[in-house]
């Protein structure tokens, strides 16, 4: 067996232990770093235990906003209350809301994309702004957004909007005109009408194509909207972490981090569950 | 004088018959290209051709003559810099429905099924966009679906190929398809734009006796494009050669022949060789 050979067939054997082998060396290599830190110095914040970890995770589900201690405040509560009024939950719907805000803007992006690529009027008149747009450097501008806009969730879905969509429009934009000319007369001479042309015939062709680009831009639409809460915002996942900066709470922070890539994991993962329900006909290059 | 021989006036070749009974006609077509140089390349000139109903022509030449710009001009996606082109004396202005479409590659729906492909056109004939929410539409859809299955048995397809995607199927089972998908909205006219030429030996002489029965059987005027000189004289009931014309630096007909005219193969082998010396 070799590594560097390019005919290999990984086993199944193989697979599953090599493609878990990087975050078993992860987690082995943090809990040694952790534990020799604590060795050294017993109050160390920056990399917590385990068990500082597991109090973490705790504290941040189960306590409210301000709690203090991992029993504080609890009221006879029961445990699913105690973790719907928790930091974590409410952190990430917040979050969620605005992250679906962001989403729910990508769509007119979309439609506005496939107008400029179908109809050579609605690209020429776009196209040279969006081209310029693009190139905006969507923090640079966020000053500029919390004066216009307030501090509120107006900025921080206007700061997704200048920095993804651009993306988004263009992207659509080159789909569409990578749709054969041929396709298209074929549907003008199938009866079909521009928009029959635009809406049944190339936006059904692209769409799979179209929620792959929206997949790999959700990075960056996350990013956006941390940048926003980070800087003003009374709560959110973001919020949570540059507050907790300020007092070293690792311990929630390293969950808080693991929570957001999980949740953008299982976006993406949901995402690509039904890019394949929906299109069976899809094939992935 | 080679007959169709570049020298050849243009005029002398046409078919005599008188323009208003040509269901195609294209008029001193002129056809160029602009170049980066700023200069302008001419792909077509002084083109005049009448095709009638009913009539199955084939147009053959080389490559790069112009077989498909001419195609083009009569479907209407392409527009020429000077002449006209009318069909049942009506200006080409864009793609219709009156003028069924065949081309080499694309030629399905890839998002669509089988059924799916060949109904397209008869669903947005029938419902836009919002009404295809109605009841009224799915129950028509059941009927749409019936004469799709019709349509595939006409094209030698069985009804489980009916639910498959454009790429589960072969290039001759895909170019059936969508001569169905075609001819299921009943087009005056078919364009086929070397439909056969990525198929094997086998496949295209199958598509060749399916497309001249389908031919036979609706009697839709066929304007068939290849470079394969013995399927262009087989199928068709004419032959237009296009051929550069070095003097005037573009296209013309250099030929316009019946099959029925004897040695009509050695006459365009003889042309085609012959532009084949003067263009080296």
């Amino acid at each position: 067996m070799s590594l560097l050979n390019i005919c290999a067939k990984p086993g199944r054997t193989a697979t599953w232990t090599l493609s878990w082998l990087l975050f078993a060396t992860g987690i082995v290599m943090y809990f040694y770093t952790a534990q020799k830190r604590h060795q050294e110095n017993p109050d160390d914040r920056v990399v917590p235990t385990f068990a500082q970890l597991t109090s973490g995770i705790y504290q941040a589900a189960m306590n409210q906003d301000g709690d203090e201690g991992p029993s504080a405040n609890t009221d006879g509560q029961s445990a699913f209350e105690r973790f719907r009024h928790g930091m974590l939950w409410t952190d990430t719907v917040a979050s969620s809301r605005r992250f679906f805000y962001g989403l729910a803007l990508l769509f007119p992006a979309v439609l506005l994309g496939l107008h400029m690529g179908i109809f050579p009027y609605f690209g020429v008149f776009f196209l040279r702004f969006i081209l310029f747009f693009d190139k905006i450097i969507a923090l640079s501008v966020l000053p500029i957004l919390f004066i216009a806009f307030g501090i509120d969730e107006l900025s921080k879905v206007m700061l997704i909007v200048i920095g993804v969509t651009p993306t988004i429009i263009l992207d659509t934009f080159n789909l569409t005109k990578g749709v054969p000319q041929e396709q298209l007369v074929k549907g003008f001479t199938l009866g079909a009408s521009d928009f029959d042309v635009a809406y049944r015939v190339v936006l059904k062709q692209i769409w799979p194509r179209v929620l792959n680009s929206i997949r790999l831009n959700l990075k960056p639409l996350m990013l956006f909207l941390f940048a926003g809460e980070m800087i003003a915002s009374t709560d959110g996942l973001a919020y949570r972490i540059a507050l907790l900066r300020r007092h070293m709470g690792m311990n929630i922070i390293i969950p808080y981090v693991l929570w957001v890539a999980l949740l953008l994991f299982l976006v993406d993962l949901a995402m690509r569950l039904l890019n394949r329900k929906l299109h069976p006909w899809f094939r992935e290059a | 004088m080679v007959p169709g021989s570049l020298t050849e006036p243009t005029a002398a070749l046409l078919d005599p018959l008188p323009a208003q009974d040509a269901l195609i006609r294209l008029d001193r077509i002129r056809v160029s290209y602009p170049l980066k140089n700023g200069a302008q390349k001419i792909v077509l000139d002084g083109i005049d051709l009448d095709i009638h109903a009913g009539e199955f022509v084939s147009v053959i030449g080389q490559t790069g003559c112009g077989k498909s710009t001419l195609l083009r001009l009569v479907l209407g996606s392409e527009s020429p810099a000077e002449g006209r082109v009318l069909v049942e004396g009506r200006e080409v202005i864009r793609p219709d429905r009156d003028r069924g479409y065949v081309p080499q590659k694309y030629s399905l729906f890839p998002d669509k099924t089988v059924t799916d492909n060949i109904t397209f056109g008869l669903e947005v004939e029938e419902f836009s966009l919002l009404t295809s929410l109605t009841p009224r539409y799915y129950r028509r859809r059941r009927e749409f679906r019936a004469e799709a299955l019709c349509q595939l048995a006409k094209m030698g397809l069985h009804e489980t190929d009916a639910t498959k995607y454009p790429d589960q199927l072969s290039g001759g089972m895909q170019q059936r398809v969508a001569i169905a998908q075609a001819l299921v909205m009943k087009p005056k006219i078919l364009l086929m734009d070397e439909a056969f030429s990525a198929l094997d030996p086998g496949t295209r002489a199958g598509m060749q006796k399916l497309i001249r029965e389908v031919w036979q059987e609706t009697g839709t005027t066929v304007l068939f494009v290849t470079h394969n000189i013995a399927e262009a004289v087989s199928l068709a009931t004419r032959v237009i050669v296009l051929a550069k014309n070095p003097a005037a630096d573009g296209s013309r007909v250099a030929l316009d022949l019946s099959t029925a005219e004897p040695d009509i193969s050695a006459r365009i082998e003889q042309v085609t060789g012959q532009i084949r010396c003067d263009a080296s």
